[in-house]
């Protein structure tokens, strides 16, 4: 390898890595900055006495897509209609589950089909029917089930749910999804405080393996004790209380995730719903929602609630997080093909002018470039070329800033209060950040670069189940299938 | 040669210089990374003090909430909802509570929660002298002053919620200095907490700052501290003023006319409707049409026709809406929504129409079965799904 070639890749890691350190700097004294705000300003008691109260209060429509989870879906459904918020709707699509899944929901809740105007607003696989309760019951009365054909995709099934929400805001997540009492409250206030329209709003999520739950209600926040989850509570906590907090805060953010958010349902529907082709369908939707707001020349606002408001159950193997991270690379490199005249685009504002490059050049570009230097230094080490108490400092230099990294996180967790209710528990935090960078950060390199190559080669996507293992659930044991 | 004795900053210097001179010989690079561990591991080590001092210090205060809740919630609850008035000096010695001032003053700041969780429970029902001099007793007003008067804003503004949370009897003097402050949000409390209380000048939010962005949570709150001057018998604004008087703030002004509209003021329908006639703004019209339909003013419901080929869509739904709340019952009306019907292009404004004729008395349904006969096949669902009792109204269109 020439000498020149070699000197301008170090030259260049070096740029990136710096880049990526001030970045990183940057989004820690943002996100500080806003959790610092919101805990000023904000009181979450007060808020829910005030919004419980108000007739401003707006009607909101939660969409859950429903596939074989015959084995849970009852307890899911009751948890769902069983949150603290003055009026909403739960509407559960069947997305044409081959197991008992919409029987059982008729016997539970008294369903029976209803001759319901649905009006395709956006195009979805056929619709098969709406079922609504006979029952006297007011709580019953709020669910609503859209039976489809299976669309093979959660958008597919979630678009079909956007057709029959008849709210301003609709919150889109799992049914598996264990949702905070009072998230909605939160979501919603989301929207009420900015002068702009809100078109989307962003809630922390965590991972419920290891956590305890009652009648489908969080009862105690643990922090997952097998390694896995572990990694993915780390990397979503960073996620969500830096990354996307210090976005929010300059009104940049990427993606609202898909398994909880609220979106604005007339800029939803305009902006064509979710993309049932696309592998990060969380993603593409905000850029297609964005793309409508700026294209007709709207002011718009996406905002990220730093509380916890929904718990999801992670991949617990190798294999599926495997899985789940190529779909997720595809998706990105997907983005950046439909997408494309988005990135460096000025006419997009912040989205196009910072979010997209800093998506392409720090989260599309890294695996590739990370790939490429493990490369280098293995071709370089066997060539005794390199300084190895040099590599050793550079190392660890790097390895302590994600540690302070993680102790950032972790008082910020504390900071705001929505974690764990045993302190101690962030030892857990803190084993696993420090052996992330060695065991699980490189799975997520080469699921990123496999992801890429299966996507330039049109390798066929294969939707597999996820399997579950189930929350610590003290009536219902869950296990089965879903969208992955 | 000389001897040194390492102090605390020393110790520093002294690491710093070894690092130095360990890592002259190496690269640059090398040397950057050096500095950037000790930033990184000094930078751990407060991060580690402060949360465990976070945490020591979360756990004591909460540990003194659940001593004072144990100690004084039931027998709070028992003076609160005793028909009986009594007086502070009986309460103090019921509750046996410290004579010291000191003492009671520190334990202020511990029976907030207990406040809150006890007004939250008994709801509106405590007697509301007994509520007052349960306050005075723990010296809650001298507490929620001192915190207003603080230094830290979050203090302050908690301060000011927690009065509205727990109905403190405080007077509005303690907000006079706030309420202009450069703080936005400190200066709108300190408004709100005027406008809850106030009987001088109450509502200065809306008498001055006709420029601001009335986001949908000054709504909220603004919406409820009128609810409460309501319920306690504390003048009442009349909204119009605000309707005419600032044209260039329609979130406010959209909020006036909805506050006509809940507080039910039918004095000012007059005055709406000659709104409505002059107006172009589609959402101030919508706003008016909701609220005369609300109101029942049957006296617009020819301005509502006449407006309706000229209006949008939007505007069109909220009118037939309006005409079936108002529910007037005059000849015009059903044949107008048959008409309307026969001429909508989109299916949410001819679900709304014959929404609002199924559920218009007789002659509404009758006009409703007889355009259900003339519809062709096609159409044929959207009159299923209205009579369907199971489907409820759409709440959003």
């Amino acid at each position: 390898m020439p000498e020149w070639l070699i000197n301008t890749f170090d030259g260049f890691v070096l740029l990136y890595s710096a880049m990526l350190i001030a970045s990183y700097i940057w989004m820690v004294l943002a996100a500080a900055g806003r959790h610092h705000h919101r805990k000023t300003y904000h009181d979450e008691d007060y808020t829910i006495d005030e919004m419980r109260k108000s007739p401003y209060t707006p009607f909101v429509s939660i969409v859950a897509p429903a596939y074989n989870e015959e084995k849970t879906i009852i307890t899911n459904v009751e948890s769902l209609l069983s949150l603290d918020y003055p009026d909403y709707e739960v509407i559960i699509v069947n997305d044409g589950s081959k197991d008992s899944t919409l029987q059982l929901l008729m016997e539970r809740f008294q369903l029976v089909k209803v001759p319901y105007a649905y009006v395709e607003k956006i195009k979805t696989k056929p619709f098969r029917g709406v079922y609504k309760t006979t029952s006297d019951n007011p709580v019953y009365q709020r669910l609503t089930v859209v039976d489809k054909v299976n669309g093979g995709t959660k958008a597919d099934a979630s678009n079909a749910g956007i057709n029959v929400v008849s709210s301003k805001y609709f919150v889109c997540t799992d049914v598996d999804c264990i949702l905070d009492k009072y998230a909605l409250y939160r979501v919603v206030w989301g929207t009420m405080c900015s002068g702009r329209r809100v078109i989307a709003v962003s809630a922390t999520m965590r991972m419920s393996n290891g956590c305890e739950v009652k009648n489908g209600q969080m009862v105690q926040v643990n922090p997952p004790h097998s390694p896995i989850p572990l990694f993915q509570e780390l990397e979503y906590t960073r996620s969500f209380l830096v990354g996307k907090t210090a976005f929010s805060s300059i009104n940049a953010l990427q993606n609202v995730s898909g398994g909880f958010g609220l979106f604005d349902t007339e800029v939803a529907i305009k902006a064509g719903g979710y993309d049932g082709d696309s592998f990060a369908e969380d993603m593409d939707i905000i850029c297609r929602m964005v793309r409508y707001m700026c294209d007709s020349g709207e002011d718009y606002q996406i905002v990220q609630i730093p509380e916890t408001c929904c718990w999801t159950e992670g991949p617990s193997s190798v294999k599926v997080l495997m899985r789940q991270r190529i779909r997720w690379a595809r998706g990105l490199l997907q983005i950046f093909t439909v997408h494309r005249d988005m990135l460096w685009n000025r006419n997009y504002r912040q989205f196009g002018g910072f979010t997209m490059p800093y998506v392409f050049i720090f989260e599309f570009l890294a695996p590739i470039i990370e790939a490429t230097g493990y490369l280098v230094l293995l071709s370089l080490f066997f060539r005794g070329e390199v300084n190895v108490v040099t590599m050793l400092v550079v190392f660890f230099a790097i390895y302590s800033f994600a540690q302070l990294l993680t102790m950032c996180i972790i008082s910020m967790d504390i900071y705001i209060g929505s974690g764990f209710k045993r302190k101690l528990d962030y030892i857990w935090f803190a084993i696993a950040s420090m052996l992330e960078p060695i065991f699980y950060h490189p799975i997520l390199v080469f699921a990123a670069i496999r992801g890429y190559i299966k996507q330039i080669f049109g390798a066929q996507m294969v939707w597999g189940n996820m399997v579950r293992k189930g929350v610590n659930q003290q009536d219902a044991k869950k296990k089965g299938g879903k969208h992955a | 040669m000389e001897f040194y004795t390492l102090n605390r900053f020393l110790y520093l210097k002294y690491y710093v210089m070894v690092l130095y001179y360990q890592l002259m010989e190496y690269p640059l690079l090398a040397r950057i990374a050096a500095i950037m561990i000790t930033l990184c591991v000094l930078f751990i080590l407060i991060l580690i003090v402060r949360n465990v001092i976070v945490t020591q210090m979360a756990n004591y205060r909460q540990r003194k909430i659940n001593r004072a809740r144990a100690r004084y919630y039931e027998p709070m609850k028992a003076i609160a909802l005793n028909p009986e008035m009594l007086d502070t000096a009986d309460i103090v010695q019921q509750l046996d509570l410290p004579v010291r001032h000191n003492a009671l003053a520190a334990m202020s700041q511990y029976m907030v929660p207990v406040f809150l969780e006890l007004y939250r429970e008994i709801g509106e029902s405590p007697n509301m002298t007994n509520w007052r001099r349960l306050q005075q007793a723990f010296k809650m007003p001298d507490y929620f002053d001192r915190q207003i008067r603080s230094r830290t804003m979050r203090d302050r503004i908690m301060a000011f919620k927690n009065i509205a949370d727990i109905n403190a009897d405080l007077k509005e003097a303690v907000a006079s200095r706030y309420l202009y402050a450069k703080d936005a949000k400190l200066k709108m409390n300190a408004r709100f907490h005027v406008g809850r209380f106030g009987t001088t000048y109450p509502f200065k939010v809306l008498e001055e700052d006709t420029n601001l962005v009335f986001t949908e949570e000054m709504m909220v709150k603004y919406h409820n501290l009128l609810v409460y001057r309501s319920k306690n018998n504390l003048p009442m604004p009349n909204f119009v003023q605000w309707c005419n008087r600032s044209p260039v703030n329609e979130d406010l002004r959209e909020f006036a006319v909805n506050e006509i509209r809940l507080f039910r003021q039918r004095e000012d329908c007059a005055d709406l409707l000659n709104m409505l006639k002059s107006t172009h703004d589609e959402r101030f019209a919508c706003a008016l049409i909701r609220a005369l339909g609300a109101l029942e003013y049957y006296v617009a419901e020819d301005e509502f026709r006449r407006r309706f080929p000229a209006a949008s869509l939007r505007e069109r739904n909220v009118i037939c809406e309006a005409l079936g709340t108002m529910h007037s019952g005059l000849p015009e009306v059903v044949p107008f929504l048959e008409n309307a019907y026969l001429l909508v292009t989109d299916v949410v404004s001819g679900m709304t129409i014959l929404r609002v004729l199924y559920n218009y008395g007789p002659e509404g349904r009758e006009a409703f079965n007889r355009l259900k006969q003339r519809s062709t096949q096609d159409y044929l669902f959207l009159f299923k799904h209205i009579e369907s009792p199971l489907i409820k109204s759409e709440r959003y269109a």
